[in-house]
């Protein structure tokens, strides 16, 4: 007796459908799973045991052999429940007449027959429509990212025995309750965000941070301690323009595959902000393990890696951090095979100008060497801070700025120019696969940014003055261009390319 | 009544019990080099392999319980020699554990746990 049902898996980002063929025949009773299971799938024997016998089914006493094809792919994670338990009980003649070759399994089993989530059922979704599978039976859990996929009939269900009864034709399985949030519109209200308008003063660091948000630049800040560097990073998601819907399945697969999507919203509304420890590892940085997970760079994809206090992190960490910068993807290779995530994020990096932290500061003697002040700056690297496009000190707050009591400008307002300077910016790179001012290449530089002849006369001045390098001289037009869409202008003028110009050169350190 | 003649008599007694219910015996203490199986018996199409455990008292544990992985290896490992020596690798099988409490002398208290294990 034999029977051949689908499952899916995820490799990378990138959801692979599986069949499950599963073989029953007469001998000593054994369950044997062949076709590269990984620990979790070669477990999941036990729970599908227990569950078929706890839903009122039998499990036959024979010689059961599971086959996952294709052979030669490792299996991971306890996706691969469902299809295993419907196999055997397929092949054992109780379910009836079902055509499996159009239906596709996913979902882990609990002994008492429950269908649990799992991680990676959106990639799997979007596998599925490009396979042409017509249908799809997930956990209730998982359907909401499920059903962002057009095409499949996603089918929730929450037992083993709801599938059988969809199976037969009896149930519809749980419906979705409601109203259903159409893709795109979803907007998952997350308590409230913190607002720029608690932050007195500070008005350089907030311009700059409006224009990091604006065209997706890379920031460093630098100021003693207590003067606000944490506090205004912790308000950048508040002023981020919103994804768009390509944006938004990007990053919704990659937290469906690191299991991070909550099962409320069905995709992720808001842009990352990732804000790792100094203690992280290289491989959560760049993402990693035997069967590599995405890490911090990948999880912080279109939206915010934000590095506080930077030197504190391992020289290791930091240096891996300039692939994916400079590439926007990061290829993590191991024996069995290698992935390449999408990690196009904007760094935000705080830091201290000396070990004391009051180097520079008027008010405060700093107590560090000179020794100590090198020793404390060199462990940023200097290829690392040519990567940085734009450095600002955030100082020591006076008293009446305050006291002051007049409020600041609220987020609400900032975002509003922001978004409309990323609105300028993906019309004008309508036709390419980029969505801002960071991501674009020399070339595409080349063909979209017009640059008034005294901004080209002072880049050139200072090119030759500083000696920057080919990638300094693309990085501060790339700054000036946002710049020049946040002034609404159709071309990037002196003023524009000066304050990009002084923004990549002040020494924040 | 040493151990040996006790787990005789408990064989006795499982035999017994299994006839009653209709159960063909095709061997007792069938073995080989691997080790042993104390009942083979057959009903329905089924080949049963029967462990027996005979136990005078709960102190060391019940019955069941001393048939553990590596002692259901074991009684696998002999089973798979039982049918290819007769050629019955087709058949259905299934492993069965019948254990039984003498704790009064008259009144043993017996267990068929059928399907007990496999492979």
């Amino acid at each position: 007796m034999f029977a051949k049902t689908i499952g899916a898996g995820v490799f990378g980002l990138n959801g692979v459908l599986l069949t499950v063929e599963v073989d029953i025949s007469n001998g000593i009773p054994a369950l044997d799973i062949v076709g590269l299971p990984d620990t979790a799938v070669r477990e999941s024997k036990e729970r599908v045991k227990a569950a078929i016998r706890n839903s009122g089914y039998e499990f036959p006493c024979r010689r059961i052999t599971v086959n996952l094809a294709p052979a030669d792919l490792k299996k991971d994670g306890s996706g691969l429940d469902l299809p295993i338990a419907l196999g055997i009980l397929a092949a054992a003649g109780q379910v009836g007449e079902v055509d499996f070759e159009s239906i596709a399994f996913v979902g882990e089993l609990s002994l008492d027959a429950h269908v649990r989530e799992i991680a990676g059922v959106l990639p799997m979704a979007m596998m599925c429509r490009e396979q042409g599978v017509k249908a799809m039976i997930v956990p209730a859990g998982n359907a909401p990212e499920a059903r962002v996929v057009d095409h499949v009939r996603i089918i929730a269900v929450d037992s083993l025995s709801m599938v059988l009864a969809v199976l037969r034709g009896e149930s519809k399985g749980i419906t979705e309750e409601g109203d259903a949030t159409p893709p795109g519109a979803v907007n998952r209200t997350e308590g409230k965000t913190d607002d720029f308008r608690d932050v007195q003063g500070q008005f350089a660091a907030k311009r700059a941070l409006e224009i990091a948000a604006a065209g997706g630049h890379n920031l460093l800040m630098s100021g003693p301690p207590g003067a606000g560097k944490t506090m205004l990073a912790r308000r950048i998601p508040s002023i981020l323009p919103p994804m768009t819907m390509d944006e938004a399945l990007e990053v919704s697969k990659i937290y469906s595959v690191a299991g991070l999507l909550g099962s409320t919203g069905a995709l992720m509304s808001h842009r990352p902000f990732r804000s790792p420890h100094h203690t992280v590892s290289a491989a959560a940085m760049a993402g990693g393990g035997r069967i590599p997970r995405p890490g911090e760079v990948t999880l912080a994809h279109h939206g915010v890696l934000f590095l506080d206090e930077l030197p504190e992190f391992p020289r290791q960490v930091l240096e891996v951090l300039r692939q994916p910068i400079e590439d926007g993807q990061v290829t993590v290779a191991r024996v069995s095979s290698s992935y390449t995530y999408p990690s196009l994020f904007m760094l935000i990096g705080s830091m201290n100008p000396c070990p004391c932290g009051f180097s520079g500061d008027p008010s405060h003697e700093c107590c560090c060497s000179d020794m100590e002040i090198k020793r404390y700056l060199r462990r940023i690297s200097g290829p690392l801070m040519d990567r940085i496009d734009m450095n600002v000190t955030v100082p020591r707050l006076k008293y009446e700025d305050m006291a002051g009591g007049h409020e600041a400008e609220p987020s609400s307002v900032i975002a509003l120019r922001v978004s409309a300077a990323r609105e300028r910016q993906s019309h004008r790179l309508a036709d390419t696969r980029i969505f801002c001012n960071a991501q674009m290449s020399h070339r595409q530089l080349q063909e979209n940014c017009q640059i008034s002849s005294e901004a080209q006369s002072l880049l050139h001045a200072v090119f030759e003055k500083m000696k920057l390098n080919a990638r300094s001289y693309d990085r501060i037009i790339k700054v000036a261009q946002t710049i020049a869409d946040l002034a609404r202008s159709e071309e990037i003028t002196a003023v524009h390319m000066a304050e990009a110009v002084q923004l990549r050169l002040s020494i924040a350190r | 009544m040493n151990g040996v003649d006790k787990g005789r008599c408990g064989e006795d007694l499982a035999v017994a019990f299994l006839l009653d219910r209709g159960y063909r015996i095709l061997n007792r203490n069938w073995r080989v080099k691997s080790g042993e199986i104390d009942i083979i018996a057959e009903i329905n199409g089924w080949l049963v392999f029967c462990e027996v455990k005979s136990r005078s008292s709960l102190c060391y544990g019940s019955g069941a319980e001393a048939v553990d992985g590596r002692k259901q290896q074991r009684i696998i490992r002999t089973a798979m020699l039982y049918l290819q020596r007769y050629h019955r690798f087709n058949n259905l099988c299934r492993f069965d554990v019948i254990e039984i409490l003498m704790s009064a002398p008259d009144h043993p208290e017996l267990r068929h746990i059928k399907n007990a294990f496999g492979a």
